[in-house]
This record gives C-alpha cells, structure tokens and sequence, in this order.
C-alpha cells in the first residue's frame, strides 16, 4: 500500500491579544487526493491546533464565507482543489482586508460599501395586491442574471489594485450589485444609484484591471458591470444636460 | 508577510471593537502573475508623457522656421530615438490590443431601445478600424494619397 501523501500548510496567524503583526506557523498534515483547500484547513482545525481560526459554512462555493489568498491568490477555499498546488501551500487571509484574527477579515467595511449602492428594488409606486405581481420576460431576466450571481465572497475585492489604494472606492461586488438593480425592468431606481456612482471613490476610480473578474469564482464579471455602469452613468448626466428638465 | 495595503483599506467608518491587522496588498501585486500586464499597461503612460514632449517640440520648432522643423525632424534620425519610437510603437499597439480585448463587455446591454452588436462583431468592427486607419495613414505617408 502507498504511504499517504502529506503536504505543509504555512498559515498566516493573529491574534489581536498578543501579537503585534501577523506572523506565519506551518503545519505538516496528512492528505487525501479529493480535498479541497478547506479540508486540509478543517483538518489542521480539527487534529493539530484547535486556536486556529477560519471562516467557512456550505462547503459547495454558495455561501461565500471561506475566500482566502491560496499561494498568494484569492480563491474559494471550499471550491479549490488541493492537488493543484505543489508540496507547500501558503494560505493567508484576503489581502486588502483588516485582519480580526488568523484568516478571519474585518467585513463590515464591505457591508458599508455595499448599503451604499441601495440594493434593492427601488418603485417609485408599489403596486397595490390587487394588482398583481410585477412582470419580466426572461429576455428582461438575461440583461442582469449574470451579475445576480455573485455570493459576497470578496476575491474581487482582495484582488483589486484599486481597493488596495484608494479606501473610498465603492469596489467590484458592490458596484456590480448597484449595475444589477439598475438593469433590472422592475427598478426604477437607476436615477438614484447613478447619482452615488458618479461620487467620489465609485465607477470612475476603476482602471480597469479586470483582476475582479479573473478570480470571481461564478463568473459574474464584475469589470464588465463596473465598466458599464460608468457608460450608462455618463449617458443619465448627459441625457440631464441636454435635455429640458432634466430627461424627465 | 506580504506588504501593506492603504492603511483604511476597506476598513470601516468606525473602528470595531477588536484590534485588526493592518491590510495586506495581494502578494502578486504589481510584477508577478497577472499584474504584470496591468502595470506595463500602467507604465506606457511613461511612454506617451514623453511622445507628448516630442510633439510639442516638433510644434514648437514649426512656430519658430522651416529651418528649425527640418532640423528637429533630420534628429529623429538618431538610433535612441529610433529605438524610442520602436518601443512607443510596441507600447500602443500594447495598449490598443489590451483595449479591444476589454472595451467589447464595458457595452451596456442597451442604450435605450438600442442594443449593441454581439461582442466578436464589436472585436472585429475595432480590429478593422484600427487596421483601416493604419493603411490610410501609411499611403499618405508614403505619397500614394495627397
């Protein structure tokens, strides 16, 4: 029978109480050719050090939770398999975040960025019961499906040079939620949202590094909605100035 | 440990109540993996700040006599400025591809009741233009039109 494979885990760790900046621990464990990421996390949680602190919940890349830098990149930890990396693996927690402790990040930053952006069906009269559900034909349902699939897991954001450097950008996930409302047949809500994105720190704060959209585990592309906020951005104040009354 | 992030990177607008670790940048950040074409993007800014300084030259010299245009134009002659020009050619060809590669998904889905053509025709239409304008401004160049 063929020894188990083992590979090291060099895993970045805090701990707010005692040290002063994070520092790295390796661990050497036993692992199985199917595993993800995750389980090796799990496994190192459950057999070797018990302080050690992750975030993780379904287990099937929906929830989100477990987004962290695998040898320097941003990746679901639950959807990454294990045997695509060598016999080290470095595992740190997102960059671009305040660390709380180990690999756990400070998220209400985003929570903030994303209120924001008002993501929500914004009426201007909502319809009484008795007059039924608001329609939308699947042609309607396709123009922004795409950008309705994103699960906060925050890669776009560890992984942007823009969120690195400027504190007040909006970023990827939240601007893409924003685009996603203002697509949609039922909103009418695209005259407020616009407003915020043409504020400082949102659309136009993008460089279009397209690094958001190269590590979005669900293909959402969310350079593709930053992008084409700032177009139809442009177009509502220019519609604003050229018309009487603003367009309305 | 990787290097720091914008100190309130994605911190928020009142500080939690635990002590947290300064942000991290990603580690590939700006030479390595997929940075590395987005910094050279970055960087033919460098390219196009001192093409923009040879313009005004050339303009600046037409102000002041034929004599010292030509003059101006004979020193573009010299090999380092040969091998400026080569790589200002490089860098904008970099820039275009890079461009047309991005600009067809940045399209809304509609403008209006307008909808744009599907991206590969949107891909083509630029690669067409682009090679249009190239041929246009090398048979002018070359005396063959005007």
């Amino acid at each position: 029978m063929s020894e188990q494979q083992k590979k090291t885990f060099v895993v970045t760790r805090f701990d707010p109480d005692v040290d002063e900046v994070p520092k790295t621990q390796s661990y050497k464990i036993p692992v199985e050719p199917d595993w993800k990421v995750l389980d090796a996390l799990n496994f190192i949680k459950d057999n070797v050090d018990a302080t050690l602190s992750h975030r993780w919940s379904c287990r099937m890349a929906v929830c989100g939770s477990c987004g962290m830098m695998v040898d320097g990149e941003p990746k679901l930890t639950c959807k990454d398999a294990l045997s695509d990396y060598g016999d080290t693996v470095e595992i740190a927690p997102l960059a671009n975040f305040p660390v709380i402790r180990d690999l756990v990040v400070e998220l209400e930053g985003f929570m903030e960025k994303f209120q924001s952006v008002k993501p929500w069906v914004i009426r201007a009269k909502e319809l009484a019961v008795e007059e039924g559900t608001t329609r939308q034909s699947p042609e309607e349902l396709a123009e922004f499906k795409q950008f309705s699939m994103c699960i906060n897991c925050m890669l776009c954001y560890s992984a942007c040079p823009v969120v690195a450097n400027e504190p007040h950008f909006l970023g990827p996930a939240a601007i893409a939620l924003g685009h996603r409302y203002n697509l949609d047949s039922r909103d009418e809500g695209a005259e407020e949202r616009n407003e915020v994105f043409r504020g400082e720190g949102t659309v136009f704060s993008c460089s279009f590094a397209n690094e958001c959209s190269e590590v979005c585990p669900k293909n959402v592309d969310p350079a593709a909605a930053v992008n084409q906020a700032k177009f139809n951005a442009v177009i509502d104040w220019a519609v604003g100035l050229v018309l009487p009354r603003g367009g309305k | 440990m990787g290097r720091p992030a914008h100190p309130q990177a994605m911190a928020p607008s009142r500080p939690g109540s635990t002590r947290t670790a300064p942000p991290e940048l990603p580690g590939q950040f700006p030479f390595a993996g997929r940075y590395r074409g987005y910094t050279l993007f970055a960087w033919t800014g460098v390219l196009y700040l001192l093409l923009g300084f040879l313009v005004l030259r050339v303009v600046w010299a037409l102000g002041e006599s034929p004599q010292a245009f030509d003059s101006v134009i004979a020193s573009f002659r010299n090999p380092l400025y040969i091998v400026f020009h080569l790589l200002a050619l490089v860098g904008v060809c970099f820039v275009a591809v890079r461009f047309f590669w991005l600009f067809p998904k940045a399209q809304p889905p509609r403008i209006g009741p307008a909808k744009p053509p599907p991206q590969p025709v949107i891909l083509a239409m630029l690669y067409g233009l682009w090679i249009g304008v190239t041929l246009l401004l090398s048979a002018i160049l070359a005396g063959v039109l005007f």
